[in-house]
C-alpha cells in the first residue's frame, strides 16, 4: 500500500516525461489525486485504535550484507503527515497552472517526484531508507528553486542546499552510530528504526548526548530552528509559489518528524538534559523570527520569517516532554503546513498579477481583489492563532504543555497530586511566558503585513496597468484582478481545513494520541522518580536524569 | 462529565481538614447544576448561522438589505430564546452539551483529562448578560440597517457578516461553561472588533485603529491565558462547575482568616485573569485603544465598544468570582486600577471636542467605576451598572451616530449647537438628553442609582473609602464632561458647519444627501437659518452643482424611521431600567446575583492580615460610613448634589452667554489652566509615551536583528559555505551550469554518505570479529 503511495507520483512523472510539455500539468493533476485518492484508502485502512503501533508494514530487502532494507509502515502521525502530504500535493500542481509556463515537463515531473520523496520520509521504517528519502527531497527542491525561482534563485537553491545537506549528513553520523553501537552489541547490522531505538536507550548519558547533538543538528537546520534559520528566508523568498508551499506545509516537518520519530525516542535521557536550552533556543526563535518579520517590506519573506517563529512553537511543544506538549506540536505541524501554505498561495496570486512581492508597491488590494483579501485576513488570522481556527489548538497546546511541564510545580505544592493539571519535565511558566510573547509579537507583524497589503489606500506597483492590458510579458495571462475559481479552489479546501480543525479538533488529536503515548511514557517512567519525593529541589530539574542514571 | 478524583484529591489535600468542615459551613451556595436543554446552544449558533448567511450574501454580491433582514431576524429569534430560557431557569445553573471540542487524556492510566467543550453554561448571571447582548444587538442591526444603507452592494454584506460573527462571539464568551471557550469567544469578539473598527478599510487611520485594538488586547489575553493555565496546573480543570467547587474551601479559608492556607497560585491566578479583563475592557494602562476604536461605524461603537464587549472584562470577574474572593490581592488591585482608570479617562474627556471620543472616554471611564464595583464587592452594583450603562450608553452612541450621520461625519463640538430644535432632530435630542442624564447620575435615573450602589459600597468595604472618594470625584467630572456636550451641541443657538466626512462614512453619502434634496426634502430645506458654507471646498462644490435651490448650502438630514424607532426604544429602556432598583429586596439584579456564583459577599473589618482582608456572607453589624453616615442613604444625597453641581458647571460655562458654537466662557478658562488643559486635551499623552517607551525601542531593536541576521547568522555561514565551494570549484573545471551545480553536490554527498556507512561497516565488523 505505501509502496504503491510513493510508485504513483513517480510513475505519473515518468508519464510526463515521456508526453508533450502541454499535457504536463493535466498529467501532474490527475496523479496528484490519484495519490490523494491512495492516501484516502490507505487511512481507511489504518486501524486508528492501535495509532501507536506501525500498520501498513511491507518488507523488502536492500542491501542484506548491511541489515538495509526497504521497509515501511506508518504509525498515525506518519499517516497523517502522509495525509497532510497528498493533500498538498493537488493544490502545488494547481497553484502552478498559470505561473510555470517554461519548462513544463520538467517542473511537474521534479514536484512529483519530490513527493514520492516526501511520503518515504514519513513511511520508512528503515534508518538507511529514510536518510535516503531525506536527502533526496533535496534534488528535486533544487531543481524547483534554482530553475523556477525569482532573481536570486541561484544562490538560494545553492545556499538550501548546501546547508541542509551538511546538517542532515550530521545526523547521519549519529544516526550511524546508532546501528554502529547495535551493530557492536548484537553482533549484526541492522537500520531498523524500531530495533535501533530500544539500542539507543539503552546507552549511557555520555554517549546518548553526542548522538543527540548530531542528530539535533541536521534536524534543526531543517526545521529551521534559531541560530540555523538563515536558509530559509532565502529559499523561501526565491522559491516559486508552489515550492514554497511544499516547503514550508511539508519540508520544515521533516525535521519536526525527524525530532519526533528519533530524537525523542532514542536518547530520552539526553533529550531531558538538553531540553531547556532547546527550549530557550526555540523562545529567541520565537520572538527575534517575530521581530525580524515586522520590519520586512518583502510580504514573502515576512511569511517566510513567520514559519520560524512559528516552528519555534512546534520545537518547543515537543521539548516540553508530555502528553499535551507533543500532541500539540503534532497538531502544529499540520496546522502550520495549512495555514502558511496557504499564505504563500495567496502571496503567489498577487505575485502573478502584480510581479512584485514589495509591501511599499502593493496595498489596500482588498478594494480590487475582496476575494483574496477575505481569504488572506482568514488565513492570518489562522496564522496568529485565533480561537476557532486550527492554529489556536495547537499553539494553545504548545503552550500549556510548556507550562505545565515543570517538576517545581510538584515540589512547591509537597505532592504532584495537589496540582493535578501539573506534569513534571523540565520546562515551566516562565517558558511559556516567555513564549507567549510570541503571540503578541505573532499578532503585530501579521497585523502589519494584514494591514499594509489588504487594507489602506490602493497602492499598485506603478505601470501595472500597462501590463494588465498590454501584451503580455512572460508569465503574464490577463488574470482578472481577482481570484479565477480555479484559485479559489486552491484555497477552499485549506480553509476548510482551518475551520475544521479548529472547531473539531478532535478526531486528529484522538488519532495521534496512541502514537504520543509511546513517546511521553519513555519519560514518564524515568521523571516520575524525583517527583515522587517528598521534597525535591526545585532548582535544578536539569541535573535530574543524571542522577537516576547508575 | 463527572468530576475528577485526583481534581477532589487535591482539594482535600490542599485545605486538609476545611472541607469536612466545609459542610457546615460553605463559604457560598453552589448553584445545582442540570442538565439544560439543547435549544440553549441555539443562542450563540444563530448568529453564527448568520454570519455565513450574509457571507454568501457576499458571495453573491446580494445588492440589496437582505444581510440586514437576515441578521435583525435571526438575532431576534436569539433573543427570544434568551428570554425562553431567562424564564425556564429557576436558581440554579444548566449545562447544555453541544459537542466535543479540546479534550485529551494523558498520564500512566490516562486518567489525568483536559476538556474544554462547546458547551453552554446558563446561570442568572450568564442569562442576564445574554439578555442585554441579545436584545441590544437585535435593535442595533435595526439601526444599523439605516445607517449603513449607503454601502449597500460595497460593504454591507462585510458588515453584518462581522456583526453576527460578533454576536456568536460574544454568546460564546458569555455562555461557555469552561474558560477555554470564554477565551474563544474572547478573542473572536476581538477578531470582530478588528474587523469592524477597521470596516473603512481604506481609511489609514481605521487600519491603524484596528491593529492597535487587537494587538492591546492581545497582551491582555496572554495574561489571561496564564490565568488559564495556571488554573488548570493547580485546579485540574478548567470547567466553571468543577472550578468553582474546587475554588471554595480556599474561600472559606479566607472567610475565616486562615490566609496560610491559601497558596501563592490561588493568589495569582485571579490577578492574571484580571489582565486579561484590563485589556479587553480598557483599564489603565491598556485603556489606549477604546478611544481609537471610534474609527468604526457608530453602530459598532455603540454596541462592541460601549455596551457589550467592553464588558466582557466585567463578565469575567464576575463569572469567576470565587477564584478572585480566594484572594486577598486581585480584588484590592481591580479597585484600584479601577478608580485610576474612572479619573484619568474622565480628565481626558473634560478636554476632548469629538463627541464620540468623549463618549468613548467616557465608557473607559464607566468601566472602571464597573471594576470598582466589583471589586468592592457588590457584585450587584458593577452588574447593575453594566446593565444600565449597555442601555444609555448605547443610546448616547446611537444619537451620536445620528448626529455623524445627519452633518456629513461632523463631531465636533464646536461646529456644531442647538441640533435638538432643528426639524426632525428632536427624537435625537431627546434620547441624548436622557442618556446626558443617566450618565451625569441625575436624580432618579437608572444610572443615578447603579452608580449609588458602587459608591456606597465603597465606603462600607473596609479599606475602600479612598477608592470611594476618587469616584465620588470622578462622578462630578462625569457630569460636567456629559452635559457640556449637551449643552453646547443639542441646545443653544442653531448653528452647523458639516463635516468633511472625515469617517469615511459619507463616501456615497453626498450622492444620497443630494438625491434627498433633488426630491425636495422639505425638513432638510427648512433647517438653515445660520447654516455656513460648507468648509471642506469640494464637498461644497460637489453640493452646489447637484441641487437646485439650496444656493451651496448644506442640508443634515434628520435620522428615518429606523433610526428614531431605535432611539427611542433604547431611551425608554434607559427610564425603565431605574425600575428594575425598586423589584425585590436589594434590586432585581441582585436578587438574580444571588442564586449564582456572583453573589454578593461582606467584608469584615478585623482581618488576619494587614490588608485587613475577610470575607463574610452575613452583612455585618459594624460597617463603614461615609462620615459618620450610612454611606447608602447618604449617598442618595451627596451623588445627587455631586452630580447636579457637575451639570450646573457645564450649563454656566457652555450654555450661558453662548452666541455661536465655537466659543464659551470656558474658553476664557483655559489659559488660567496653563498647560494642564493642553495636556488633557491631548490625552496626556499616554500614546506618544508608549511609542517613545515601547513601540520605537521594539522597532529599533527589530530592525537590528534584522541586520544581524542578514550579516552576522547568514554572513558565518557563508564563511563556511565558502569552504566547499572553494572545493566544488577546484573540482570542476567546467563553468558551472544549474544541473552540474547539484550534480556535483550530490556526487559528493552520496560519496561521503557511502564512505561513512563503509568506514562503519568496516568499524562494526572488526568489533564483531
Amino acid at each position: 500500500m505505501l509502496y504503491l503511495l510513493m510508485a504513483v507520483p513517480l510513475l505519473f512523472a515518468a508519464v510526463i516525461a515521456t508526453r508533450p510539455p502541454e499535457h504536463a500539468r493535466w498529467i501532474a493533476l490527475v496523479g496528484s489525486f490519484v495519490a490523494l485518492g491512495v492516501t484516502l484508502f490507505a487511512m481507511l485502512q489504518f486501524s486508528y485504535a492501535f495509532g501507536g503501533s506501525t500498520q501498513l508494514e511491507a518488507h523488502t530487502p536492500w542491501i542484506p550484507a548491511l541489515g538495509v532494507t526497504l521497509d515501511v509502515g506508518v504509525d498515525s502521525v506518519s499517516l497523517l503527515l502522509i495525509a497532510l502530504t497528498a493533500l498538498l500535493g493537488p493544490i502545488c500542481v494547481l497553484a502552478s497552472w498559470t505561473a510555470i509556463t517554461w519548462q513544463q515537463r520538467t517542473y511537474y515531473a521534479w514536484l512529483l517526484i519530490l513527493q514520492t520523496a516526501m511520503v518515504g520520509v514519513f513511511a520508512a521504517r528503515d534508518l538507511i531508507f529514510f536518510y535516503v528519502c531525506f536527502e533526496f527531497t533535496l534534488i528535486p527542491m533544487y531543481v524547483l528553486i534554482s530553475l523556477f525561482g525569482s532573481t536570486n534563485r541561484k544562490k538560494a537553491a545553492t545556499k538550501f542546499f548546501l546547508y541542509t545537506f551538511t546538517g542532515s549528513i550530521v545526523a547521519l553520523a549519529g544516526l550511524i552510530y546508532v546501528a554502529w553501537w547495535h551493530a557492536r552489541g548484537a553482533g549484526e547490522w541492522t537500520f531498523a528504526i524500531a530495533t535501533l531505538g530500544e539500542t539507543a536507550r539503552q546507552m549511557p548519558l555520555s554517549v546518548q548526548m553526542p548522538v543527540m547533538i548530531a542528530m539535533l543538528l541536521g534536524f534543526a537546520v531543517k526545521v529551521p530552528l534559531f541560530p540555523v534559520h538563515t536558509w530559509l528566508p532565502l529559499a523561501h523568498t526565491e522559491a516559486p509559489t508552489a515550492g514554497s508551499v511544499i516547503l514550508a506545509g511539508v519540508l520544515l516537518k521533516l525535521g519536526t518528524y525527524g525530532i519526533y520519530r528519533f530524537v525523542l525516542p532514542f536518547v530520552p535521557e539526553a533529550v531531558a538534559v538538553a531540553a531547556p536550552t532547546i527550549a530557550v533556543l526555540s523562545i529567541i526563535g520565537i520572538v527575534y523570527a517575530g521581530l525580524i518579520c515586522w520590519v520586512q517590506t518583502d510580504v514573502k519573506k515576512l511569511v517566510a520569517y513567520s514559519s520560524v517563529s512559528h516552528l519555534g512553537f512546534c520545537v518547543i511543544g515537543l521539548f516540553a516532554l508530555n502528553h499535551v506538549g507533543i500532541s500539540g506540536s503534532v497538531m502544529y505541524m499540520i496546522n502550520h503546513g495549512l495555514s502558511t501554505g496557504a499564505l504563500f498561495l495567496l502571496i503567489g496570486m498577487a505575485y502573478e498579477r502584480y510581479h512584485t512581492r514589495s509591501m511599499k508597491e502593493l496595498g489596500g488590494l482588498a478594494a480590487k481583489m475582496p476575494v483574496w483579501a477575505t481569504f488572506m485576513v482568514f488565513f492570518a488570522m489562522a496564522s496568529v492563532a485565533l480561537p476557532g481556527l486550527n492554529g489556536f489548538v495547537s499553539e494553545f497546546m504548545c503552550m500549556m504543555g510548556v507550562f505545565q511541564a515543570d517538576d517545581a510545580w510538584a515540589a512547591a505544592a509537597g505532592s504532584a497530586a495537589q496540582v493535578p493539571g501539573s506534569t513534571p519535565g523540565p520546562l515551566g511558566p516562565w517558558f511559556a511566558l516567555a513564549a507567549g510573547t510570541g503571540v503578541i509579537i505573532g499578532a503585530m507583524y501579521v497585523l502589519y503585513m494584514v494591514g499594509k497589503v489588504c487594507f489602506g489606500p490602493l497602492v499598485e506597483p506603478a505601470g501595472h496597468d500597462q501590463h494588465a492590458h498590454g501584451d503580455g510579458h512572460e508569465g503574464d495571462h490577463h488574470l482578472p484582478a481577482d481570484l479565477t475559481p480555479r484559485e479559489i479552489w486552491t484555497l477552499l479546501p485549506l480553509a476548510a481545513g482551518c475551520l475544521v480543525l479548529g472547531l473539531y479538533p478532535s478526531p486528529v488529536l484522538d488519532t495521534i494520541e496512541p502514537s504520543v503515548s509511546n513517546i511521553v511514557s519513555l519519560y514518564d517512567d524515568r521523571v516520575e522518580l524525583p517527583a515522587m519525593m517528598p521534597t525535591g529541589d526545585t532548582d535544578a530539574p536539569a541535573d535530574r536524569p543524571a542522577e537516576v542514571m547508575p | 462529565m463527572l468530576m475528577h478524583s485526583a481534581v477532589q484529591n487535591a482539594a482535600e489535600a490542599v485545605v486538609g481538614g476545611a472541607v469536612s468542615a466545609a459542610d457546615a459551613a460553605r463559604a457560598f451556595a453552589l448553584p445545582e447544576v442540570t442538565e439544560g436543554p439543547w435549544w440553549v446552544a441555539l443562542i450563540p449558533f444563530l448568529p453564527l448561522l448568520g454570519a455565513a448567511l450574509c457571507g454568501l450574501c457576499a458571495a453573491f454580491k446580494v445588492k440589496s438589505k437582505l444581510p440586514a433582514w437576515i441578521t435583525v431576524a435571526l438575532l431576534a429569534t436569539s433573543f427570544a430564546i434568551t428570554v425562553a430560557m431567562f424564564q425556564q431557569l429557576s436558581g440554579g445553573a444548566s449545562i447544555s452539551h453541544a459537542f466535543r471540542w479540546i479534550e485529551f487524556r494523558w498520564g500512566p492510566e490516562a486518567d489525568q483529562i483536559f476538556t474544554a467543550n462547546f458547551s453552554f453554561y446558563a446561570d442568572n448571571l450568564s442569562i442576564l448578560w445574554m439578555l442585554f447582548v441579545t436584545g441590544l444587538a437585535t435593535l442595533i442591526a435595526l439601526y444599523a440597517s439605516e445607517y449603513m444603507s449607503h454601502e449597500v452592494g460595497t460593504g454591507y454584506c462585510r458588515f453584518f457578516a462581522a456583526f453576527c460573527l460578533f454576536v456568536f462571539s460574544m454568546s460564546c464568551l458569555v455562555l461557555g461553561d469552561n474558560l477555554i471557550l470564554l477565551f474563544l469567544g474572547w478573542e473572536g469578539v476581538g477578531l470582530c472588533s478588528y474587523l469592524l473598527i477597521g470596516y473603512y478599510y481604506k481609511k489609514p487611520s481605521a487600519v491603524a485603529a484596528a491593529k492597535k485594538a487587537f494587538i492591546m488586547n492581545r497582551i491582555g489575553d496572554l495574561g489571561l491565558l496564564m490565568g488559564i493555565f495556571l488554573t488548570f496546573v493547580h485546579f485540574g480543570t478548567v470547567e466553571y462547575r468543577e472550578l468553582f467547587a474546587l475554588a471554595e474551601p480556599y474561600v472559606l479559608a479566607l472567610q475565616q482568616g486562615r490566609i496560610g492556607d491559601i497558596p501563592a497560585i490561588v493568589n495569582l491566578i485571579p490577578v492574571l485573569l484580571a489582565i486579561g479583563a484590563f485589556g479587553k475592557s480598557a483599564q489603565f494602562p491598556l485603556y489606549v485603544w477604546l478611544p481609537d476604536a471610534m474609527e468604526g461605524p457608530t453602530p459598532v461603537s455603540a454596541l462592541i465598544h460601549a455596551a457589550t464587549m467592553v464588558t466582557a472584562g466585567v463578565y469575567l470577574i464576575a463569572r469567576t468570582y470565587p477564584l478572585f474572593l480566594a484572594s486577598d490581592i486581585a480584588l484590592p488591585l481591580v479597585a484600584w486600577v479601577g478608580a485610576i482608570t474612572a479619573l484619568l479617562a474622565a480628565t481626558i474627556g473634560m478636554a476632548q471636542f469629538d463627541i464620540k471620543r468623549i463618549m468613548a472616554y467616557s465608557t473607559v471611564s464607566q468601566l472602571g467605576f464597573m471594576f470598582c464595583g466589583l471589586a468592592v464587592l457588590t457584585t450587584a452594583g458593577g452588574v447593575f451598572h453594566v446593565l444600565t450603562h449597555a442601555f444609555f450608553k448605547a443610546t448616547l452612541f446611537l444619537a451620536c451616530g445620528a448626529v455623524m450621520h445627519g452633518f456629513a461625519g461632523q463631531l465636533d463640538l464646536r461646529k456644531l449647537s442647538g441640533v435638538m430644535f432643528m426639524p426632525g432632530w428632536l427624537i435625537v435630542g431627546l434620547a441624548m438628553l436622557v442618556g446626558c442624564l443617566n450618565l451625569a447620575g441625575f436624580p432618579f435615573t437608572a444610572g443615578y442609582f447603579s452608580k449609588d450602589l458602587i459608591l456606597a459600597e465603597a465606603f462600607i468595604t473596609p479599606t475602600m473609602a479612598p477608592i470611594g472618594w476618587i469616584l465620588l470625584f470622578t462622578a462630578g467630572l462625569t457630569a460636567y464632561y456629559t452635559f457640556r456636550v449637551f449643552f453646547r451641541v443639542f441646545v443653544g443657538p442653531k448653528e452647523f458647519h458639516p463635516g468633511d466626512d472625515a469617517h469615511g462614512e459619507a463616501e456615497t453619502d453626498v450622492e444620497e444627501h443630494s438625491e434627498q434634496v433633488e426630491q425636495g426634502n422639505p425638513q432638510a430645506e427648512a433647517v438653515g437659518e445660520k447654516a455656513h458654507d460648507v468648509g471642506d471646498e469640494a464637498h461644497g462644490a460637489d453640493e452646489a452643482e447637484d441641487h437646485e435651490h439650496g444656493h451651496g448650502h448644506f442640508h443634515p438630514h434628520p435620522p428615518g424611521w429606523a433610526i428614531n424607532t431605535v432611539l427611542a426604544t433604547l431611551a425608554l429602556a434607559s427610564i425603565l431600567a431605574a425600575g428594575l432598583y425598586f423589584i425585590g429586596d436589594k434590586g432585581w439584579v441582585d436578587g438574580m446575583l444571588q442564586s449564582s456564583t456572583a453573589q454578593q459577599v461582606y467584608l469584615t473589618q478585623e482581618g488576619t492580615r494587614a490588608s485587613g482582608y475577610a470575607l463574610v456572607t452575613a452583612e455585618p453589624a459594624a460597617k463603614g460610613t461615609f462620615l459618620g453616615f450610612d454611606p447608602h442613604k447618604a449617598m442618595y444625597y451627596v451623588s445627587a448634589v455631586v452630580g447636579l453641581i457637575g451639570i450646573g458647571v457645564a450649563f454656566v460655562l457652555h450654555y450661558l452667554g453662548r452666541t455661536e458654537a465655537a466659543t464659551s466662557r470656558a474658553d476664557k478658562l483655559l489659559p488660567a489652566m496653563g498647560p494642564i488643559a493642553t495636556w488633557a486635551q491631548d490625552k496626556w499623552r499616554v500614546d506618544e509615551l508608549y511609542d517613545m517607551v515601547i513601540v520605537k525601542p521594539l522597532r529599533v531593536i527589530s530592525h537590528i536583528f534584522h541586520v544581524i541576521d542578514k550579516l552576522i547568522v547568514d554572513g558565518l555561514v557563508n564563511l563556511f559555505g565558502v569552504l566547499p565551494r572553494m572545493i566544488g570549484s577546484a573540482l570542476r573545471p567546467v563553468q558551472s551550469g544549474q544541473l552540474q551545480g547539484y550534480a556535483v553536490g550530490m556526487a559528493v554527498g552520496l560519496a561521503f554518505v557511502l564512505l561513512v556507512v563503509v568506514l562503519m561497516a568496516v568499524a562494526g565488523a572488526g568489533v564483531a570479529s
